[in-house]
């Protein structure tokens, strides 16, 4: 079973919250990142949300733009997040970790290629958010025929409306409830007027966990939604604290924990 | 090929890789764009401000000289004489009363060279809306006379400092901001790219100049031209040229993209020239990329051609065979500028220029009788400086 699922599932048991946390891979460079990743296993992270950098990250703010480019200038490439990813595997790293790219990395790749090398690396599910739904047949295409490809989780944004009952049928792992419009970042001000009914609806029509991103900071900024969702993604901000920091593994785990405890 | 029967595809170039939040958007975009373009009341305001404002129709001008000194008949339509120098006034007169007629009170833009700019400054202006216009600070900086234009006219122009600073990271950031306020904000893309429907959107406001052309050479000649010539950047005023002669077999159609300093040395904006697919700025097309599939900038003495993809018709029409695509380089470019100048008395747009440097080729080895229709897209006003520089053998290509 999915690395992803089983989490979900064992959480749902205890009746527990998930955390996710997104980082750049290669931001500032892959040894860190690696060991970014431990500090985040260690500290007890659900899921992880490891960004493959590319040159025209259209749906991310300043900041994560900012750490994509300074990831590409290093020398990081989709290649050299693969090995990472299987070095972490083979040296027994059991966290669920997801890749959230741009579609031209995997298109490029080739999807087939794409694909099969996601599931011998240990890659547990993509978030893709310029691949909406009516774009997804060639990927899904390969993610089926692949024994062990990672699960395709499924974005919603506040204004999908009568497309969120098609789009959550197809979510596996999780559905990405967006709260706010526009890009990544932002504030807890940015949430959308309507979130508390959207996210309602989403959570109605779902069969699989509802997690809510974009503008949170700390587990007070989802207090007022956890009646309805079950975890909460945090990337800005997450990645704002790398840097402030300066990548310090402690930082890190110390976040995760009161986030968690908080949740 | 299962795009085949997809109309958000040309076999299968373009599509909508957008993200979720622009999807219902798109659509209501769309919708709005069908209904219009069937309304009579819509047409006739379109092309009431395409008359008595834009200044059309262009004349289909015979180059008589040239057409002596290089053989064939050469007609050029003449795009440089519409309100704001260029062609790219057509399309935005279209989406700008497409976005009024949403409700829209905001319009937004990217901008490279400034012409885009500049022509969605004025038109918002005329039709009060508040505009703002994405930039990159490096073109910011190249391009200062037109930003002052665009101040002028009363538009914000906004400058762009992440990725490349160019074009396509000025266009990344218009997508970014639209995604946020598209309730009340219209996204007017500059060229025949983006997602479905912007590309059949913007052919559909460049068409005029096909239109025109088809019924002036009629007039003038009793036939159809055997060749019918455009540069390609994104692709807009090449589409228009091209769209009411794709169903005409005996024409050749003919896109020039810049081939910068030469394509075997990497640094040029043909994005056919090696033929990656990929997917950027909403759609599926030929892209420059490099072997990680990071887009690559794009590099051409002409602004206006300096973008690293190409519209999704015409990537099909490439593949289908309709129409052929070739580039020709810098250096061409600007010796057919001059030459225009020299032998017509006219100064085009180092764009038009590329499209003139290879239909002066191409005539060498075509007989008389025969006819080549090229368009003229802009006039080369705004290029005098980059010329004198060219000229002066300093740096042009950036």
């Amino acid at each position: 079973m999915n690395r992803i699922e089983n989490r979900m599932a064992e959480l749902k048991k205890l009746n527990k919250k998930a955390f996710i946390t997104y980082t750049t891979a290669g931001f500032p460079d892959i040894k860190k990142t690696k060991e970014i990743i431990l500090a985040q296993e260690e500290a007890g992270i659900d899921v992880i949300e490891l960004g493959v950098p590319f040159s025209d990250p259209v749906a991310d703010g300043p900041v994560i733009q900012n750490a994509s480019v300074e990831a590409i200038k290093n020398g990081v490439t989709l290649e050299k997040i693969f090995d990472l990813m299987k070095e972490l595997r083979d040296e027994g790293c059991e966290v669920p970790i997801l890749f959230m790219m741009y579609y031209n990395t995997a298109y490029h790749y080739g999807l087939e290629a794409f694909v099969k090398k996601c599931a011998e690396c240990g890659v547990d599910g993509l978030i893709i958010p310029d691949l909406p739904y009516e774009e997804q047949d060639e990927i899904m295409e390969q993610l089926e025929n692949t024994p062990g490809a990672p699960v395709f989780i499924e974005l919603v944004s506040p204004v999908s409306k009568q497309r969120i009952s098609k789009i959550v049928k197809r979510s596996r792992g999780f559905v990405y409830c967006v709260s706010q419009m526009g890009v990544t970042g932002g504030d807890v001000k940015d949430f959308h007027k309507n979130l508390r009914d959207y996210l309602s609806e989403v959570k109605n029509t779902s069969s699989v966990p509802v997690m809510m991103g974009f503008g949170i900071k700390t587990a007070e900024d989802v207090k007022p939604f956890e009646d309805i969702i079950d975890g909460a993604i945090v990337g800005t901000h997450f990645i704002k604290l790398l840097e402030e920091s300066n990548f310090s593994a402690d930082a890190v785990k110390e976040y995760i924990k009161k986030f968690k405890a908080e949740l | 090929m299962r795009k085949e029967n997809d109309n958000r595809y040309y076999g299968e170039f373009g599509g909508q890789f957008v993200s979720e939040s622009l999807m219902n958007t798109l659509d209501e975009l769309e919708r709005a764009f069908e209904e219009a373009i069937k309304d009579p009341e819509f047409i006739e305001q379109y092309h009431y401000y395409l008359r008595e404002y834009v200044g059309r129709e262009t004349p289909l001008y015979y180059a008589k000289r040239l057409s002596e000194k290089y053989g064939p008949k050469i007609y050029l339509k003449r795009e440089d004489l519409n309100h704001t120098g260029a062609h790219k006034i057509n399309n935005v007169i279209g989406q700008i009363l497409l976005a009024k007629r949403m409700g829209k009170t905001k319009v937004i833009a990217e901008t490279g060279a400034g012409q885009h700019g500049v022509a969605t400054a004025t038109g918002a202006a005329l039709f009060n809306m508040e505009c703002t216009v994405y930039m990159g600070a490096e073109d910011i900086e190249r391009q200062k006379l037109n930003v002052f234009r665009m101040e002028m006219l009363g538009a914000k122009v906004q400058p762009v400092t992440s990725g490349s600073s160019t074009l396509k990271d000025a266009t990344n950031e218009a997508i970014r901001t639209w995604a946020e306020r598209a309730e009340d904000t219209f996204y007017i893309i500059g060229s025949a790219v983006g997602p479905h429907p912007y590309p059949k959107m913007v052919k559909e406001f460049q068409r005029i100049i096909s239109t025109e052309s088809k019924r002036q050479i009629l007039e003038k000649e009793g036939r159809l031209p055997d060749v019918v010539a455009a540069c390609v950047g994104g692709g807009s005023n090449s589409i228009g040229m091209f769209a009411d002669f794709i169903d005409e077999p005996s024409v050749r159609l003919v896109g020039v993209e810049a081939g910068g300093l030469g394509i075997e040395t990497g640094k040029h904006a043909s994005a056919m020239a090696l033929g990656e697919v990929g997917v950027l700025h909403g759609m599926k097309t030929y892209l420059l990329q490099d072997k990680n599939g990071n887009i690559e900038l794009a590099h051409s003495i002409s602004a206006g051609l300096d973008y690293p993809g190409v519209g999704p018709e015409h990537a099909y029409l490439r593949d289908s065979g309709r129409a052929e695509y070739v580039s020709v380089t810098d250096d061409e470019a600007m010796n057919a500028l001059l030459e225009l100048c020299r032998t017509e008395g006219i100064i085009p747009a180092i764009e038009s220029s590329h499209a003139l440097a290879h239909v002066f080729k191409m005539a060498e080895e075509m007989d008389r009788d025969k006819i080549i229709v090229v368009c003229l897209s802009g006039r080369g006003d705004k290029d005098v400086n980059t010329v004198q520089r060219y000229l002066n053998g300093e740096e042009t290509n950036k």
